[in-house]
């Protein structure tokens, strides 16, 4: 595999990686599915090229506010939301969070129309290519990707293990019953857990969007991360990351050798061959299967 | 759902001679409504017999069965692209291309249910999702190497000198598949089979120790479940004349899910209404689209994908168990709900 | 005359809406005291316990009669939180713990997110005096804990809820006998220096004895017997059906007394 090609592994295992955290951070937390990621990454895009609107020479404000907002996005879905499906059935949850990304796409269609948005281009930034070694480039918004995947990662490690909102959010994963009766307030947690994925989500998108422009179909892409979140395992996010690597390595060289066509469903083909073996995932916990 | 007091009664297809008065009243209405309705009236009618087959279909496996499946869009696409591929390469005559599509679809289900054996809830959704994208990977593969951009055009069926294209010539033919599907879903519902399926409904580890072989009926829901449906995505070929892998997206099964959902999960009569109300939804829209600024005029299908997400959202959180659900909170017949919960209905 | 802490009257409790699983259970537990709720599997202990503390809405049951009344307010049928809050805790009879949470996360959590430093810091010697144990197992995950280590944990995390009415739901299950001696003696403790009622359910009759103050022994969904502990060991019966001791007679079930006066001391 020449150079070149792993470097578009590792840009693409990244993108996987970083969207793929927010699908485990739901789950893990509680116990949902949101098939409405990939939209609420796509919004995230959207929301950067709106705040880009308004700040467009001054890129880092208008990226910190934008991820703010996407923040404040996953709360709001959950508060709004999410939070009436607690305690109901995971399979009506799930059907929700469906039924929220179709509103999604025709929401984000009718503020921003079918066209094709730059916020690069807004920013005024020609995102250069980046020259790696021995003649190998990628772009700098895949750099900036990479090493965002890389940060947010460590960061969420970190307060995972380390701060109470952390411990809470873990003992409300494996427990909730408990949980509760030790007097953690479950809603809190998965506000918290809603708003952090979007958080990710939005990052992702936003950085997606500098590289790439945004239209309505990014949403796809956010569909092709869950196989990567389930492959590792959806409790896991260290299985995420490795998730992501898998799917990145296998789409890239079925596209490479086998048929470009097969580009949207080497992912697909992926989670079929996990579910057959070890539906689990590599790092997952088994007894997620029968929980639900 | 019935006031019959003994199991004979209840195995006979009319008990009352209330209900026989009522079927008799229903069918002569279907009968006349051809030759009333205005063609565009026709037309979706037509739709909605079809889109009933599909929904009959998928109320069998997850409203009766309890399997959750997520592969209608792909189940339809195998059907209407079995006639693509056989009129285009061999101009097969549709009392071939129906039952071979009948038969993929047979095949299919089989494949897809194989998961149901070792998956349960949402794991067998996520299944059935993949199995969707390679389906229409491979549907798009074909009209990618033929070079068919647009899609594959179809005649319509003819046998003797009679060419089936009229709209009212579909509506008798597209009624009677209906009531067929219809026919099959009330008695697998009454016989072994549906009560089988009800005891796997409910937890399939206590149905296999009432010694219920669960492999057998699992794969069996999925059999004809996929059955019906690719013969339903058959006949759309042969009704719209034109198939094209761009028609059966996720948005499709979403569309088909939201229709048992709307209707009433494992009502039979929910089925088909949650299939009337899903057709005819996005003409409702349009209608009102007129009154919207012309901004939003311009993308009416994103109003009604915004609309729909919004009426399957309020369906799942105000009013779980549908249409019927609601009908019968209105009728005051049946006391359905405990405080503080919204359980998911039993089947009726 | 003192007031009970929790009195339930009467309680009928119905599974799917159908079968009954409590016939109408009365008991009383005074403040700090140590009651203890016996009787064989499916005689409804576990069903008291959870309609007490609120939990019960999960099985698809039900408290359709009857009144639970705790510090005089009614309390069944709400939700588990608010019972929580009104300072009933239940230590569980499985998943107990947070088993891939290490010791001291496992207690953490149930530091109430208002409690100061101070606080949590009197709390926290507290619990470490009375299970002096778990102060060395702070860095150990909980799932890798011995059964007897986790029933310490579990309690320890319900003690640091500050609870007034504690309900610990089979204590001695799958637990060594000296173990559970030394859980015991520690429940006494517990309720002796920090004045918290405790209410236990338990098959295991002699343990139970052996610490609580009064017991009530449950058949079928109903309150068979009851009377302070001493007075129960002594009981002929008692001592036949559930504390082992045979007589060459044939084991008998409550309902078969006949000649023998129902023990009952006068209600206060």
């Amino acid at each position: 595999m020449s150079l070149q090609l792993l470097a578009n592994v590792i840009v693409l295992a990244a993108i996987y990686a970083l969207v793929g955290s927010g699908y485990v951070l739901i789950y893990r937390v509680s116990r949902v599915l949101n098939l409405a990621h990939g939209e609420l990454m796509m919004v995230g895009a959207y929301l950067l090229v709106a705040v880009a609107g308004v700040f467009p020479s001054n890129p880092p404000i208008a990226l910190v506010l934008a991820a703010l907002c996407g923040l404040l996005m996953g709360i709001a879905v959950y508060v709004v939301l999410m939070r009436w499906m607690t305690g109901e059935a995971v399979l009506a949850a799930v059907l929700i969070t469906i039924a929220l990304g179709i509103l999604l796409r025709g929401l984000t269609i009718l503020i921003w129309t079918t066209q094709e948005f730059y916020p690069g281009a807004i920013f005024g930034w020609r995102n250069p290519p980046v020259h790696l070694a021995r003649g190998v480039q990628i772009s700098s918004a895949s750099a900036a990707l990479v090493c965002m995947t890389i940060v947010v990662y460590l960061g969420l490690f970190v307060s995972f293990r380390l701060t109470r909102w952390g411990v809470r959010m873990r003992a409300a994963g494996q427990n909730p019953l408990l949980a509760e009766q030790r007097g953690i307030r479950l809603h809190g947690v998965y506000a918290l857990a809603w708003g952090l994925s979007t958080f990710t989500a939005s990052l992702a998108g936003m950085l997606l969007a500098l590289d790439a422009g945004v239209e309505s179909t990014m949403a796809t892409i956010g569909l092709k991360a869950f196989p990567a979140a389930l492959v590792g395992g959806l409790d896991s996010l260290p299985g995420a990351a490795l998730g992501g690597l898998i799917v990145a390595v296998a789409e890239i060289a079925a596209i490479q050798y086998v048929d470009p066509l097969l580009s949207d469903v080497v992912p697909f083909i992926v989670l079929l061959v996990i579910l057959a073996i070890r539906p689990w995932g590599l790092f997952g916990s088994r007894e997620q299967l029968d929980r639900v | 759902m019935s006031e019959k007091s003994s199991l004979a009664q209840e195995l006979s297809l009319f008990g009352t001679s209330a209900r026989r008065l009522r079927f008799a009243l229903a069918l002569a209405v279907l009968l006349v409504l051809p030759f009333l309705a205005t063609p565009f009236q026709l037309d979706l009618l037509n739709q909605v017999l079809l889109a009933s087959i599909s929904a009959l279909a998928l109320m069998l496996l997850t409203g009766f069965a309890g399997l959750i499946s997520l592969g209608t869009a792909g189940l339809l696409a195998a059907g209407a692209f079995t006639v693509g591929v056989l009129f285009r390469e061999v101009a097969a005559p549709f009392w071939i291309t129906l039952p071979a599509a009948a038969v993929l679809g047979a095949c299919l289900g089989l494949i897809f249910g194989l998961p149901s054996l070792r998956l349960r809830g949402l794991y067998l959704a996520i299944s059935t999702l993949g199995l969707h994208f390679v389906v229409v990977y491979l549907g798009g593969e074909y009209e990618a190497r033929e070079t068919l951009s647009t899609g594959i055009m179809i005649d319509s069926p003819s046998i003797g000198g009679f060419t089936l294209s009229s709209g009212r010539a579909w509506y008798f033919v597209l009624l009677a598949f209906a009531a067929l599907a219809l026919l099959i879903s009330v008695n697998l519902r009454r016989t072994r089979t549906g009560r089988a399926w009800r005891a796997l409904r409910e937890r399939d580890i206590v149905a296999a120790a009432l010694g219920i072989n669960v492999t057998r009926f699992k794969l069996m829901a999925f059999v004809v479940s996929a059955a019906m449906t690719a013969t339903a995505g058959a006949l759309f070929a042969y009704f719209r004349n034109f198939v094209s892998i761009d028609a059966f997206s996720l948005y499709l099964t979403v569309q088909y899910v939201a229709m048992i959902i709307i209707g009433g999960m494992g009502s039979i009569p929910g089925a088909v209404l949650g299939a009337a109300f899903v057709v005819l939804f996005p003409y409702a829209i349009e209608a009102v689209a007129a009154y919207l600024p012309a901004r939003f005029g311009n993308v009416v299908f994103a109003v009604d994908y915004a609309a729909f997400g919004v009426v399957m959202i309020l369906f799942l959180l105000l009013e779980p168990e549908g249409l019927i659900g609601l009908w019968h909170r209105l009728k005051n017949s049946r006391i359905r709900r405990r405080p503080g919960t919204k359980s998911s209905t039993a089947p009726r | 005359m003192t007031a009970a802490l929790l009195e339930i009257d009467g309680l009928k409790v119905a599974y799917h809406r159908s079968a009954l699983a409590l016939h109408g259970v009365s008991l009383k537990v005074m403040p700090q005291a140590i009651v203890a709720i016996l009787g064989n599997n499916g005689a409804g202990k576990t069903t008291t316990l959870r309609a007490i503390s609120g939990f019960i809405g999960l099985d698809d049951a039900y408290v359709v009669g009857g009144s639970i009344r705790f510090a005089g307010e009614r309390i069944e049928n709400r939700p588990p939180h608010t019972n929580t809050a009104r300072g009933i805790v239940l230590v569980p009879e499985r998943d107990k713990v947070f088993p891939n949470l290490t010791v001291t996360e496992n207690l953490t959590v149930s530091w109430s997110a208002r409690a100061s430093a101070a606080e949590r810091h009197r709390l926290e010697t507290v619990v470490f005096a009375f299970f002096p144990a778990l102060a060395e197992l702070r860095s150990r995950l909980a799932g890798l804990l011995s059964g007897g280590e986790r029933q310490m944990l579990a309690i320890a995390s319900a003690v640091l809820c500050n609870p007034q009415l504690l309900l610990v739901d089979e204590l001695s299950l799958g637990l060594a006998p000296v173990v559970v001696e030394d859980l015991t003696r520690r429940l006494s403790a517990i309720r002796q220096e920090l004045g918290i009622t405790v209410l236990l359910v338990e098959q295991n009759a002699n343990v139970a004895l052996g610490v609580a103050d009064y017991g009530y022994i449950l058949e079928n969904g109903r309150v068979a017997l009851e009377g302070a502990a001493a007075d129960l060991r002594g009981r002929r019966e008692v001592q036949q059906a559930y504390l082992g001791q045979m007589s060459g007679e044939e084991r008998r079930s409550y309902r078969d007394l006949r000649h023998e006066p129902p023990l009952e001391l006068p209600r206060e």
